[in-house]
């Protein structure tokens, strides 16, 4: 009898406590309503969601939650963590919608889990053959979404679709030949009805591309190569074949601006990367930025960062589309920390170059002709010896995301200042085999260099402040209109800046190398901020 | 260089002569593996290996921090073997990013792979150098007073990277080097930093961690000292070697010795 009771008794207290600790316990609305254009379009009007892999179609990664300030940031806490069971690296940027978080896992899988408690919905693993080529890593950076419809680029170079709200695969396409060399690891983008993907593979000789697909069924509605065809304005500007194994892939996630109906989209190396003998001409559109209409596809302007590149330096960013202030009079603009070290404003209308300047340690130009045209340093070219140059291949930036803030009105990019002996080889195109023609080596400890977390004036091109971190960061940018920049580093901090002045307002340390962007989100009015470090995925808000 | 140029060339030229005879000596006498290991069949293995595997091994196969790939020109930790190489490039590292080769790339090219490989180090067994183990020894504890600095097997100072299995990952000719050019090539981990915190007290040591947001050191009486940030006033980087140089203290023959007996430290003896 005595047992009983106390049986009978535990059982109730238990409930009880339940029942208090739960936050959630008297309206509980169902996670998850469908995403239509309109709301992608104005997803800065709904800062709660997390709608696409660069937080809006400007990409400018900027939040309008103001819960977490310069004030309060320091009395973030950890509120849960998600540990990834694949090991590798994280480089997912998750999306959020009504309560609900995306995160993508290498090699190419998806999981769906509550966006307070990291507890899982469902998860997706792709099936993937064992013969697949990769160039850098097995990742995958994030998901799109329009309606109840997630879109995923997987390594064996398909584009899926799943429902959202459990997981099942609605089509999965090819988009190109994984056996060739082609993979596929950015998140796509949504363009009205269409999922509009890039391509990887740039190291084995593609030929690289922009596609769009219908959202509903998967067909292909229109393809624009990033190297043109015989007869095709610019295929002039690659000697003989080598146009046809050029590479200039499309492996990060473009930008959308819906008034002017334009993608923007950036491109990969020529390829052989550092063997350039083989392919003279300016190689278009390699190392560019490149508008593409819409609907068709069609390409409305172009602008090349790197005519004729021997280093690498892909113009693999996310393109920041932002209005500004620009010599006296309001400018649509577009925002580009190339690899190359130059910082670039360029009309977006137009493509016309605006200003630029080097944000990083360069030495392979004197500086930009009035066009934005690089005016060469001579005897930078790699040779069979090898020759060092700034910025190493890696790059003065590279693929993470930088940031843009409509407070302060400044662009952000994580920066790193090193140097690199380039050299060459001779190698001949075999198809599903690397095509690099050369490559680089440090002639110093990374150690020896610095990455910078900088700051820099959209008008001017001039680094307003900096913040030095440990190198070699490449960790995305995320800026919200509590005043701060997010941002991680490579030897494992995730931590917060005040945005106007660069100065450190709090920083965690998360013990693993970030390769991610952080992002930001609220569920039941709540803010939180969320960064993968390592094999886990974070999430931080303020204490209760 | 110019005081430390004889005795530098004399070294070189002493193992240059040696490893000729490793040339002649059958190769992978234990296993019988490696049918093909000529020198056409390593510039092969070089020429796949420059374009398939330097990207994260690195083009002098010196491995690469930031991809966690290691060197390939000392011992290898995980094959002993030509047959454990063939099997790691065949079946990849599990759970790593080594990855197995393609499995249509033909056994003949993995082998040529497993030549370069093995090119990248002479087989130490092979190497007959000058020097007495012994003196060498002797010196080490003795007029070099190595072991102040040193530890090897336990015993020494802190002050110095533990030796006890130095021969496995230097040359003989780089121990001449790390010998009498001591300031060439100072690892991170051995530059120093001059701290000076905010409390007025400028400390220095060695550059255990240097993060984005706190430093460790540890000091000449082995202290170890955690900085955060905002308690440094302000700090500099020492890049030279607190080792001096032997050139000048240490006889060619004595060089020769210490050589010997550092090479000597390796996990096979
Ligand atoms: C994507 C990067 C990557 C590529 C490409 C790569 N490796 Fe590796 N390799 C690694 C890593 C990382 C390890 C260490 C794995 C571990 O032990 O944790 C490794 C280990 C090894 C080892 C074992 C080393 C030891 O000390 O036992 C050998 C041998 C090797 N790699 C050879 C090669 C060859 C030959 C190629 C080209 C066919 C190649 N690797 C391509 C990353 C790579
Ligand atoms: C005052 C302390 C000190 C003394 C004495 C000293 N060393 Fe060193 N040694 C160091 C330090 C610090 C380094 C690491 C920096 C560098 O590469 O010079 C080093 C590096 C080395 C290395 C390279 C080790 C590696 O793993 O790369 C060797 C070999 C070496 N010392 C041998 C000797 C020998 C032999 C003696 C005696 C003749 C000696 N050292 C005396 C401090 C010392």
């Amino acid at each position: 009898m005595q047992r009983l009771i106390g049986f009978l008794f535990l059982a109730v207290t238990s409930f009880g406590v339940i029942a208090q600790e739960e936050p959630f316990q008297t309206v509980i609305t169902p996670a998850f309503s469908p995403i239509t254009w309109d709301r992608l379009v104005n997803a800065d009007a709904e800062p709660e969601n997390w709608l696409m892999y660069s937080g809006t179609l400007s990409s400018q990664r900027y939040s309008r939650l103001n819960q977490i300030t310069t004030a309060n940031v320091d009395e973030l806490e950890l509120k849960w963590a998600y540990q990834i069971p694949v090991i590798d690296r994280a480089e997912t940027v998750p999306l959020v919608v009504d309560g609900i978080m995306f995160i993508t896992e290498a090699p190419s899988n998806l999981v769906a889990v509550d966006a307070r408690t990291g507890g899982i919905y469902w998860r997706y693993d792709h099936e993937m053959p064992d013969d697949i080529l990769i160039c850098c890593g097995r990742n995958n950076r994030g998901v799109a979404i329009l309606g109840e419809t997630l879109f995923m680029s997987t390594l064996d170079a398909r584009l899926v679709a799943l429902d959202a709200r459990t997981g099942n695969v609605l089509w999965n396409v090819a988009v190109a030949d994984y056996k060739a060399g082609y993979s596929k690891t950015a998140a796509p983008l949504i363009v009205k009805d269409k999922v509009v993907t890039g391509i990887a593979g740039g190291e084995f000789g593609i030929r690289g591309f922009i596609d769009a697909y219908d959202a509903a069924t998967g067909e292909r509605v229109w393809r624009t190569y990033t190297i043109p065809g015989e007869g095709e304005p610019g295929n002039e500007s690659w000697a003989g074949d080598s146009w046809k194994t050029g590479g200039a892939a499309t492996w990060i996630t473009g930008s959308y601006d819906p008034d002017l109906n334009l993608v923007y989209w950036g491109t990969g190396n020529p390829g052989p990367d550092w063997n350039g003998d083989v392919r003279e001409g300016d190689n278009l559109y390699s190392d560019s930025a490149m508008a593409l209409n819409g609907d068709t596809g069609e390409l409305v302007w172009h602008f090349q960062f790197t005519p004729h590149d021997v280093h690498d330096y892909d113009s693999i960013q996310v393109p920041i589309l932002a209005d500004i202030n620009y010599q006296g009079s309001q400018r649509k603009v577009m925002m580009w920390a190339n690899r190359n070290a130059f910082y670039y404003t360029i009309d977006r209308e137009t493509g016309r170059f605006l200003v630029g300047k080097p944000y990083a340690a360069q030495t392979w130009a004197q500086g930009l002709d009035v066009n934005g045209r690089p005016i060469r340093v001579p005897g930078m070219e790699p040779t069979y010896e090898g020759v060092l140059v700034s910025p190493p291949i890696v790059g003065g930036t590279n693929w993470y995301s930088p940031g843009f803030s409509q407070d302060t009105g400044y662009f952000y990019v994580t920066a790193f200042d090193g140097e690199q002996e380039f050299f060459k080889r001779d190698e001949d195109y075999e198809e599903g085999q690397r095509y690099t023609g050369g490559g680089g080596r440090y002639t110093q400890p990374m150690d020896a260099f610095h990455s910078s977390i900088r700051a820099i004036d959209p008008a001017t091109a001039e680094i307003v402040w900096e913040f030095p971190i440990q190198p070699r960061s490449s960790a995305g940018i995320t800026t919200t209109a509590g005043g701060l920049v997010f941002t991680g580093s490579a030897d494992g901090f995730f931590f917060a800046l005040n945005a106007r002045t660069g100065e450190e307002l709090w920083h965690m340390s998360l013990g693993a190398r970030v390769h991610a962007a952080p992002m930001t989100f609220a569920v039941d009015g709540k803010q939180y901020v969320t960064i993968a470090s390592g094999n886990v995925v974070y999430t931080f808000g303020l204490r209760d | 260089m110019g005081l430390n140029a004889k005795s530098w060339w004399r070294g070189v030229f002493a193992l240059g002569a040696l490893s000729l005879t490793t040339f002649n000596l059958p190769a992978n006498a234990e296993d019988g593996g490696n049918l093909y290991n000529t020198d056409y069949d390593v510039a092969q293995g070089r020429s796949y290996f420059e374009r398939q595997c330097s990207r994260c091994h690195g083009f002098d196969a010196k491995g690469n921090d930031e991809t966690g790939a290691p060197d390939l020109t000392g011992r290898l930790n995980r094959a002993s073997s030509d047959v454990g190489i063939f099997n790691i490039l065949r079946n990849g590292i599990a759970g790593t990013a080594m990855l197995p080769v393609p499995e249509t790339l033909p056994d003949t090219l993995v082998w040529q792979l497993v030549a370069f490989v093995n090119s990248l180090s002479a087989d130490p067994a092979n190497i007959v150098l000058p020097g007495s183990i012994a003196a060498g020894a002797d010196l080490f504890t003795g007029k070099g007073a190595c072991n102040a600095c040193h530890m090897i097997s336990g015993k020494g100072g802190r002050l110095g990277p533990d030796l006890t299995f130095v021969g496995d990952r230097r040359s003989p000719e780089e121990l001449v080097a790390d010998l009498i050019m001591p300031n060439q090539d100072v690892e991170p981990r051995w530059w120093r930093l001059r701290i000076t915190g905010r409390d007025g007290i400028t400390r220095e040591g060695f550059r255990m961690n240097e993060s984005s947001f706190s430093l460790r050191i540890m000091d000449e009486d082995d202290n170890l000292w955690s900085y955060a940030n905002n308690q440094i006033a302000n700090y500099e980087r020492i890049e030279d070697s607190t080792m001096p140089s032997y050139a000048q203290t240490l006889t060619d023959s004595e060089v020769d010795d210490l050589v010997a007996f550092l090479f000597s430290l390796r996990k096979e003896n």
